[in-house]
Parts: C-alpha cells; structure tokens; sequence
C-alpha cells in the first residue's frame, strides 16, 4: 500500500507542487522576512527553522489525509475493504508515505536556508531531535482526526488536511512567542503542545540549550491528544462499520 | 456442483424472519462457504434487511436478486464485512465477522461493474498490488496469467483511467479471481460490458467453478445473465428472502415465465406499496 500511495501521489503534479515547490516558496519567504525585518541573524534562524519544523508536521499530516482522500476521490475504498488488508496496516502505509515527504521537504527547506540564508538546519542544536519527534506524533494526532472524520465526511473533509494546522499555526509560536499574541488567544496557546516545542526550539536556537521542561510538557499534551485521537478513529471506524458509511465511497 | 432440492417462494403475506432454509447440500460434508444467520439491520427508521438468512455452499452460483430497496446491496456489503449486522452471524469462508474479515478476504475476491479501479497506475500495477494484498506469491507472473486468460494481456500497460468501461470491468474481474479465491463474490459484474467480453467473463466464471470448485455469488439487475450465470436464486423483497432455489423452479412457483418478467411483477409491486 505504500508503494501505491507513493506511486498516486508521485504520478499527480499536485503532489510535487506541495512537496517541493511549496517548501522552497516558504523557505525563501520567511527567510527574507527575516533578513528584511529583523535585525542580526536571529530572526533569519528563527523563522528559517520554524517553517522547516512547521513543513515536518504539515507534509506529514497531508501524507495521511491525502493518501486516504486518494482512495475517497479513486472510490476504491470497497475494494480495499475486498482484501486481507487491516486498519492498522493501511495506516502504517500512510505513516511510511508521510515520514517520507517529510524529510524531502525538509531538506529542500534546509537545503534553501543554507544556500540563501547561512542557516544550518541543525541551528537549534540538539533539542531539535526532540522536538522533531514529538512535531512528528503531533502531525499523527491531526491525521487520525482527519481520517476520523473523512470516514464520515468523504471528500468533504479535504479542508480539514489542509487547514488544520494552518489555524494551529498563529497559535502556536511557531515564528514568535505566543506573549504577542493578544492575551486570550495566549492563554488559548498554552494548551497547545506545539506551543511548548517552539518555545524550547526558541530556547535551543538563542542559547543551545534545551528546555526539558518545555518538551515534556508538549510531549504530556501530545501523548494525551495522541490517545484521544486514536479513540475518535476507533469510534468512527466502528461507526463506519455499524452506520454503513461505506455506502457513501461505492 | 451442489443444486438444492427444491425451490421455494414465500407469498405476500408472509412476514418476519425468513423461513425458507436452503433446501440444498445437507449431504455435503463440507463446511458453507457462507453461512449468514438471521441478519438484520436498520438505518433510521428503515429496516433494510429483516432477518435473511443464507448458506451457500461449496461450487454453487447463486445471484441475489430483487427490485431497488430490497436490501441486496446492504446484505452483500454485510456478507463482505463491510457493514455490521445489528443482530445475526456471518461466518464467511470458515470464519466468523467481524473479527475474522481479514483472514476471511484472503479467499474471497470481490469485484463490481460500478466501483473504478484505483488511478495513477497501470493495470499491471493495480493487478500486482492486489496480488500482494492477497498474499499471492509471484504476483506478477499470476498477474500477467490472469491477463492472459481474459485475453488483455495488451492493457497491461495502461493506465487504468485510459481504458474503456468495459475494459475496466474486465481488470477489475481480474483483480477478483487473481487469487484463486475460494469465493467470488460480483455486483453487477457485466454492466457495461458488450456480449462479446461478457462471454469471456460468464466463460471464465463457468471454467473457474468446474476447474476449482469456486463458488459464485452475485448481484446483478440482468435477470438473463442470472438465468445463465446462476443454478440458484435468492429473491428478496423488502429486506427479506421471498423465494429461494434454481432460476426455473423459482419463475415456476410464482407463476411467471422467466426471472424479468418474476423481477417486474416485484417492482411493479414495491411501487404500488410505496403509493
């Protein structure tokens, strides 16, 4: 399933325009937002590395709503329903495709911050290898949801793969603190995972430290979304079963 | 191949749970190759299916038929794990659903004259990922034999959304019999297809059951292809099983003189009921 995954999404110039032309796009805006506006380097590592970790979660997240989107817009999802082929194996093909758009975005995002801007990817230091991988559970959580409702909304979910994090994203601090944000909406943010892993990617880019603190906090909230998101997929999967829903996609 | 003994056709009165057992294949040893239970199911306020029961046996071609709103598409979507049944049991190929609907697909294949195939790949691909979907080994050799018996080994190339609709069935009838399954279950297998590449289809159905002893069961609004593809025929009518036996037996029973003319009278019938 991978494999046909990776072949539908590698065969529609779609796909590539969110895969490589994108990243480049965002990688040269917000690199020159920050060499336009800020003063020093700072600002440029800032940004450069906030929109290389924001693609991480994002291409990820795409990877799973799309690829099951791709069975919804193809109506091939009875015919998949036809095989030995389980849930879990199914999404494990989405979580593949998704890990691996991910490191393709992030090194044309890396490979662009380095050319134009003299920013290493590796800016933050270590506590981007935390960071990283609870940004990677993260983009999980938004593509069961996704999922979750596609299988009740069929193709009307689409908006929710592309929007979801786009409306986490000024909440999150992925380019600023979230102290900026105007005070309800900060305190709306501080329960936001994702909050809490920029403020430590903030930490380790000024001071190369890591904020233990921080991550742990975002990868507590990140564990428990990561449960309820996997409950509400269970939910739905059984109600697709016992509602008939799949009458919907034949 | 297993005939039941006799045919059955319930009158208008009946009502409830379906009383008519198959009559067939008590003297067979083997286990069904689909055994459903008193199935029933309600969406809202519409009971869609209301107590069918079925056993279908080893090497029988058996088509579902009945007039739109009967509850076809709900049971067989129920038959294929699919939906849940709110009361009932399916055991499909030895196991039971749903927690057996995994190890049960492997020898049941599936194909259905409206459902397209996956796009952005070619028939070759699309025949080798179901191949490996169901465990077959080599599933490119299977693949390019099962091209070769259909005589479109010259598709395999093309990209499915490049063929013609009855090209597209023949692939997908491909896909469902590429793994030798025990059971293939079509939903309108031959819609759009012209004669010509529907013979090839009903005459591979017919070579797969004598050779392999597959059993067939479809669903299909051509009561013509039923009477030549089938030797058996589940009516339903408002979610239950009306009459139950081989094609002629059926037709006879009720009083008509071939399956379309058994398959108006029904629609004819659900109509007025709906005034």
């Amino acid at each position: 399933m991978a494999k046909r995954n990776l072949r539908a999404q590698t065969r529609n110039p779609g796909h590539w325009f969110l895969l490589l032309v994108l990243p480049l796009v965002d990688g040269l805006l917000f690199g020159s937002i920050g060499v336009a506006f800020g003063e020093g380097e700072g600002p440029v590592r800032l940004l450069v590395t906030g929109i290389m970790l924001f693609h991480l979660i994002w291409q990820l997240t795409l990877a799973g709503s799309l690829g099951l989107l791709e069975e919804v817009w193809t109506r091939n999802i009875m015919n998949l329903i036809a095989t030995p082929l389980t849930e879990r194996e199914f999404m494990v093909s989405l979580g593949v495709v998704g890990l691996i758009r991910t490191v393709i975005s992030v090194t044309v995002i890396s490979l662009v911050g380095l050319a134009f801007y003299a920013v290493a990817p590796d800016s933050a230091g270590w506590v981007l290898v935390p960071s990283a991988a609870i940004l990677m559970a993260f983009g999980w959580v938004v593509t069961l949801f996704v999922v979750g409702l596609t299988l009740q909304y069929g193709d009307s979910a689409e908006v929710f793969s592309w929007g979801t994090l786009v409306l986490l994203m000024p909440l999150s601090g992925f380019f600023y603190p979230v102290d900026s944000l105007p005070p309800a909406l900060a305190a709306v943010a501080q329960v936001i995972p994702l909050t809490h892993v920029f403020e430590a990617v903030r930490v380790g880019l000024e001071t190369s430290r890591v904020d233990w603190a921080q991550l742990g906090v975002a990868a507590i909230g990140t564990l428990v979304l990561l449960g309820a998101a996997t409950w509400f997929v269970d939910r739905q999967l059984r109600r697709f079963r016992s509602e008939g829903w799949v009458s919907r996609f034949t | 191949m297993a005939i039941p003994e006799h045919a059955s056709y319930a009158n208008s009165d009946d009502s409830g749970a379906h009383r008519h057992e198959t009559a067939a294949m008590s003297s067979h040893p083997e286990r069904p190759v689909l055994k459903a239970v008193d199935l029933r199911k309600r969406f809202g306020s519409t009971q869609a299916v209301d107590g069918i029961s079925i056993e279908i046996r080893p090497g029988e071609r058996v088509g579902i038929v009945g007039p739109n709103g009967a509850g076809k598409t709900t049971t067989l979507l129920m038959l294929m794990g699919a939906i849940e049944p709110d009361e009932g049991s399916i055991d499909l190929v030895g196991h039971r659903l749903p927690a057996g609907r995994s190890a049960a697909m492997e020898r049941v294949g599936f194909a259905a004259g409206y459902l397209p195939l996956p796009d952005r790949l070619t028939v070759m691909e699309t025949l080798e990922l179901f191949a490996t979907l169901y465990g077959v080994e080599a599933p490119k050799d299977r693949a390019e034999e099962v091209l070769g018996e259909l005589g479109i080994a010259r598709l395999a190339d093309q990209r499915v959304e490049s063929l013609s609709s009855g090209q597209g069935t023949l692939v997908g009838f491909a896909k469902a019999v590429i793994h030798h399954p025990e059971l293939i279950v079509l939903d309108e297998p031959t819609a759009s297809l012209d004669p010509d590449v529907a013979m090839r289809v009903r005459d591979r159905l017919e070579h797969m059951n004598a050779e392999h002893r597959s059993t067939l069961l479809l669903t299909s609004h051509d009561m013509r292809e039923v009477e030549r593809l089938t030797t058996r025929v589940i009516f339903l009518r408002a979610g239950t099983v009306i009459a139950d036996g081989p094609p002629a037996s059926v037709v006879a029973d009720a009083g008509h003189p071939d399956l379309e003319t058994m398959f108006l009278a029904e629609a004819a019938r659900v109509r007025q009921d709906a005034v």
